[in-house]
């Protein structure tokens, strides 16, 4: 350390990119597998499906194969079950959506509370939400069994029922049921979502509102309810899109039937593909779902930056 | 204690009707699985009895036994495709996306915003706008049958979501300190290895749990990109044993039990960090 100028001096080469490039680059390169992965399994493949919704092109019958334009489209407005769909989507979606808000919110409340065995409690309610789509659907098939299953039973020993129920299988009662397994599914998702939010307000916030002498419910209307607000808008707008997508429960449980009773546009669109193998009206499909879903995102970010803004 | 305090109201409240609020979601959220327990834990006799038989009078394992080791549906292959499907998934993902988060936290550059938004905006597709599109992709390329096919599939779905998260955790780690690291001759990968990783734990572990969970729950993809018997995973092996022949109830709770049992030990371990990271993100959102 006898010639600490000379270090200096020596040390610094000019650099053959400036570091501000450099960064940039770096940045870049850091991306590259990201991208790749995105690009290789969601861009591309929507770039595909546009293509091949221009196509007549049914698996199983490879002489049709040929370029129909937007014949697949026409098809698609004068489909009455992919209407169908669409109504019943949004049956689907407002019936699970609203029920999982209100099951939610109580049970968020609930695991607010202070009480022995808060942690287990609340480890046990989130169960439903991380099971695999498909068990939930056996689960759920197998409380609904007409002659084996639980809930025939119990209602009929409740005197409730007078003859066993073929949930699934009734038009009538199909919808209600699948709506119910999903609700059972997404409760969980709800009160987590509140729950953080619950623990995000302040306490000196009630205690003040406590000794200006406002009641539970009050409190309740003035504080709890506007301070959520945010994160439940969050949290309403990402199970609606969630909700739409979602196609696993209805698939396994009744495959859209009976009669198109539970179809709704997302399982239409796999059956087309998975059922029927007809690529090119199951990619128009697709096509069709992802610009509802596009509207959606724009209209939730729209929303969302709103919320950021004001907060 | 000062809730306990307060107006009559308030009282009721915190007394009789959280306990009986707790109890009936307790129940809400389990009886089901108890249910479907006990059903797995039943001889064929008491499964199919008129009037239904509530308990087991003899506990037998002989549904698990024969679940794990059937050969038509054989569950101890499923177990460990969807092991293998969702590890590999869990530590690709959360390679690529700590690179990716890492860029879009620190660095700025053009076209930033235009990746946020298109992680973000991907998140919102559905799985089965991909189903055919990918399909023809793996065919293609010869990936059918292959857990190639599953695991590059899965990315779509698992990246877009941690990398988002990603970059909400590092975000919240001061600059500072990787630059005090740099300026002490580390280079930037590093920097990043070894002050920002360390800081991020609990965060990269959460995002590397959701997308074990979320693979391991994966149906859509499982079922349309493998054919063989002993290509499937858990999930598209339950729902293959439902179609199969008239629907075994015992074996299939006894799978339904065994495909629950991995995920719900995770996510029991983990929840606290997801939960807030989920919080987290869906704020900024």
């Amino acid at each position: 350390m006898s010639y600490p100028e000379a270090t200096v001096a020596a040390a610094v080469p000019r650099p053959l990119i400036s570091r501000r490039a450099r960064e940039i680059l770096t940045g870049y390169a850091y991306l590259v597998p990201a991208a790749v992965c995105l690009g290789g399994t969601i861009l591309f493949p929507i770039l595909k499906a546009i293509h091949m919704s221009l196509y007549n092109h049914v698996l199983i019958r490879p002489q049709e194969y040929a370029f129909i334009g937007l014949g697949n489209y026409v098809r698609v407005l004068r489909d009455e079950v992919f209407w169908l769909s669409l109504w019943n989507s949004a049956v689907w979606v407002f019936g699970s959506v609203s029920l999982q808000f209100v099951g939610g919110f109580a049970a968020a409340l609930l695991l607010h509370q202070g009480f022995r065995g808060r942690a287990a409690v609340r480890t046990v309610t989130l169960i439903p939400w991380i099971i695999p789509g498909v068990v939930v659907a056996l689960v759920w098939e197998w409380l609904y069994q007409p002659n084996y299953g639980v809930l025939n039973d119990l209602l009929l020993r409740a005197g409730i029922l007078r003859e066993r129920v073929a949930w699934l299988s009734d038009p009538a009662l199909a919808m209600p049921a699948v709506i119910a397994a999903n609700v059972w599914r997404g409760v969980p998702f709800f009160a987590i979502m509140l729950l953080a939010g619950l623990q995000a307000i302040p306490d000196e916030l009630y205690e003040a509102a406590r000794v200006d002498g406002a009641s539970v419910v009050g409190r309740f209307r003035h504080i709890t309810v506007p301070l959520l607000r945010p994160i439940i808008v969050v949290a309403t707008a990402t199970r609606i899109i969630w909700t739409f997508n979602y196609a696993d429960l209805i698939f396994v449980m009744t495959s859209g039937g009976p009669a198109n009773a539970t179809q709704i546009t997302s399982t239409y669109t796999l059956l087309q593909a998975y059922s029927n193998l007809d690529f090119g009206y199951a990619a128009t499909l697709s096509v069709v779902l992802l610009v509802i879903m596009l509207a959606f995102t724009i209209l939730y970010l729209r929303v969302t930056r709103g919320i950021e803004s004001v907060s | 204690m000062s809730r306990r305090s307060g107006s009559p109201a308030e009282r009721i409240l915190g007394g009789p009707v959280l306990w009986v609020g707790i109890a009936l979601l307790t129940a809400f959220a389990l009886a089901p699985f108890v249910w479907v327990f006990l059903t797995s834990l039943k001889t064929r006799q008491e499964l199919y009895a008129t009037p239904l038989v509530y308990l087991p009078g003899t506990l037998t394992v002989a549904n698990y036994v024969d679940a794990w080791t059937s050969r038509l549906t054989p569950f101890s292959r499923f177990f460990a495709n969807s092991l293998w499907v969702s590890s590999v998934t869990m530590v690709a993902t959360t390679a690529i996306s700590i690179l990716a988060g890492y860029a879009l936290a620190r660095f700025r550059f053009f076209g930033r915003q235009a990746f946020l938004l298109v992680f973000l905006a991907t998140q919102m597709f559905p799985a089965v706008l991909l189903i055919a599109p990918l399909l023809s992709q793996w065919h293609a390329l010869g990936l059918i049958d292959t857990y190639q096919a599953l695991i590059y599939s899965n990315f779509s779905f698992t990246v877009p979501f941690t990398v988002w998260m990603l970059v909400g955790y590092f975000d919240s780690i001061p600059r500072e300190l990787e630059e005090s690291a740099m300026i002490d001759g580390c280079s930037r990968f590093g920097a990043l290895c070894r002050v920002i990783l360390p800081l991020a734990a609990p965060g990269v572990a959460a995002t590397a749990i959701f997308a074990f969970v979320s693979s391991w729950s994966e149906l859509l993809f499982a079922i349309t990109f493998t054919s063989q018997t002993e290509m499937r995973t858990l999930s598209a092996g339950l729902l293959f044993m439902v179609g199969q022949y008239e629907i075994q109830w015992g074996q299939l709770s006894a799978g339904v039990i065994i495909s629950t049992l991995p995920v719900a030990v995770l996510f029991t371990y983990l929840q606290r960090h997801l939960i807030r990271g989920l919080a987290a993100g869906a704020v900024k959102g």
